[in-house]
């Protein structure tokens, strides 16, 4: 599992089967999965008066995905999920890191502001919905509002975490060397914080991914959990496990690349 | 900041009263600058006539309604139905999740051919099955029960399996060597071990437990938290409606502080005695 970058020349044959391990691995994984699913599934809609279950099962949500996707509905939904999880993201970044920045450099910042961000941090982010609604003249901003209040303190803490580990002799050192505050930043902070704010963000997409979906069952018209919620009162339970499985390969995929990101900035490499 | 052992005397003592008493200051200080900041925004909403009507979301109007609401019984009602779900559901996790860490701690082959079926369902956002548990459960509080389960279960499955990893194998050799059966195995050298990284792993459920319990008592139950924010909503009792959000955070404070905690307790770093 170690991710040194010493590797040796004739290195490829056994990258190649651990590669192949792994795919097989993965592959397998989720056949066994889809078995499993259809296996209960069979069981459960063999009873008449549960027969019905049968359009929950994996063959009807396969072909509802594929139609799904012709008529371009998956598209859309994920459109309009991911614009408001980025937007969400992005103002959450943009806030959460400097506020822990702040809470990193400054030590009576971080101990006034300790109480309060640790009681706001614990409100469920829903709690915040009638609220946003009243706030934000429409509904995708409260949405967004939504995943960035979610968003933001896994963010802040990280970043404050990253920076309590910085050596405070490079601080000594940039100043000594003429380093102006702006140097300190671009030069010593971001780099060396950047491995625990990538942790942050992926911790945030967690929640935030959470928060997406129930945050659009009500009031929009577009989005992952309104098709959810579309396909549900249409009873078209094939489509609304189409668009589960959706959810789960797309959460998979971000939180994948955020992991790929975080080793390409782990410490242990040094390239 | 960290547990190697002091000289002990009254100073050391001494000093360490005065840290925790500056804590509590400016723990004090700062939920104090909040209500002001609070209310500073409140005065504003106040001065523009098209908002006046949302002054009730401020904090003089919450701290009135608190002991009305307190007197009435609601906050605790609608506390202790959460509670219940809460509680069953995280039971219910913990349950499932620390026998499958377990497992997938010990066999690797399980832990290779599960990993990407888990992976996968940990990132379906919880809420996307509460459609299929509300048809699948007649009741809407078993529903919920459901909900929490499957969002706090990965949580505690990955970080038990992650606590068996740091298991010192020989451990396991010495227990086989002096007769251990699989029980013995069990209950003296696994749970002790992975005691600490169970609790973060609960820790960590419990907030993910935290998030999915308000959306969804927001549909189709008439108690807890999430119903109270959605009824006083419903009434335009806004000042209920902050009160409900506050005590939603400070019970979820609360909560995580017990874990931290004991987190603390089972940290590797105390043996013991102090």
């Amino acid at each position: 599992m170690s991710t040194s970058a010493t590797a040796t020349v004739n290195d490829t044959p056994r990258l190649m089967k651990s590669t192949g391990q792994g795919l097989f691995n993965f592959v397998t994984g989720l056949t066994i999965l889809f078995v499993l699913w259809w296996i209960g599934i069979q069981l459960i809609s063999s009873s008449p008066a549960t027969a019905y279950f049968a359009s929950f099962g994996p063959v009807p949500a396969l072909r509802a995905m594929v139609a799904m996707w012709q008529s371009g509905l998956i598209q859309s939904a994920v459109w309009a999920s991911g614009s408001r999880l980025g937007a969400g993201l992005l103002i959450a970044i943009a806030i959460g890191v400097p506020i822990g920045i702040l809470m990193g450099r400054i030590q009576i910042f971080r101990e006034l502001s300790n109480s309060p961000f640790q009681l706001m941090r614990m409100i469920s982010p829903l709690s915040w919905e009638p609220i946003a609604v009243i706030v934000f003249a429409g509904w995708d901003s409260a949405i967004i509002f939504l995943i960035a209040i979610a968003a933001v303190w896994p963010v802040m803490f990280a970043t404050a975490a990253g920076l309590a580990k910085v050596d405070p002799n490079w601080f000594k050192v940039a100043r000594n060397l003429g380093a102006s505050r702006r140097h300190m930043l671009t030069q010593i902070i971001v780099p060396a914080i950047t491995f625990d704010v990538l942790t942050g963000i992926r911790l945030a997409l967690g929640v935030a991914w959470i928060v997406l979906v129930p945050a659009e069952f009500f009031g929009v018209t577009s989005g992952l959990g309104y098709s959810i919620e579309d396909a549900r009162e249409g009873l078209n339970y094939d489509q609304l496990m189409a668009m589960v499985l959706v959810i789960g390969a797309i959460g998979y995929l971000l939180d994948s690349f955020f992991v790929q990101l975080i080793k390409r900035y782990s410490w242990h490499r040094q390239t | 900041m960290s547990a190697v052992a002091a000289p002990t005397g009254s100073f050391t003592s001494l000093c360490r009263k005065i840290l925790g008493v500056r804590r509590l200051f400016c723990g004090f200080i700062g939920l104090v600058a909040f209500f002001a900041i609070w209310e500073l925004g409140t005065l504003l909403l106040g001065l523009n006539p098209a908002t006046r009507t949302f002054v009730t979301f401020g904090p003089i109007p919450t701290l009135e309604a608190f002991p009305v609401l307190w007197g009435e019984g609601k906050i605790q009602a609608a506390v202790a139905a959460s509670g219940y779900r809460m509680g069953m559901g995280m039971l219910i996790a913990i349950a499932i999740g620390v026998p499958i860490g377990i497992v997938m701690g010990r066999s690797k082959r399980f832990r290779e051919m599960s990993n990407s079926a888990f992976q996968f369902l940990r990132m379906i956002s919880p809420l996307a099955w509460m459609p299929l548990a509300v048809i699948v459960y007649p009741e809407w509080d078993q529903a919920i029960v459901f909900l929490i389960a499957i969002a706090a279960v990965w949580p505690i499955v990955f970080a038990t399996a992650a606590g068996l990893s740091k298991i010192d194998p020989a451990w396991f050799k010495v227990a086989r060597n002096l007769g251990a059966k699989t029980m013995h195995m069990l209950t003296q050298v696994i749970l002790p071990a992975i005691a600490f990284d169970v609790l973060t792993g609960i820790r960590l459920a419990l907030g993910v437990a935290w998030i999915v319990l308000v959306p969804a008592e927001l549909l189709g139950v008439t108690s807890g938290l999430g119903y109270a924010i959605k009824d006083a909503r419903e009434t335009l009792s806004y000042n209920h409606l902050t009160v409900m959000v506050l005590v939603i955070g400070l019970i979820g404070w609360f909560l995580d502080s017990i874990c931290v905690a004991l987190i603390k307790r089972y940290s590797w770093h105390h043996r013991g005695h102090n």
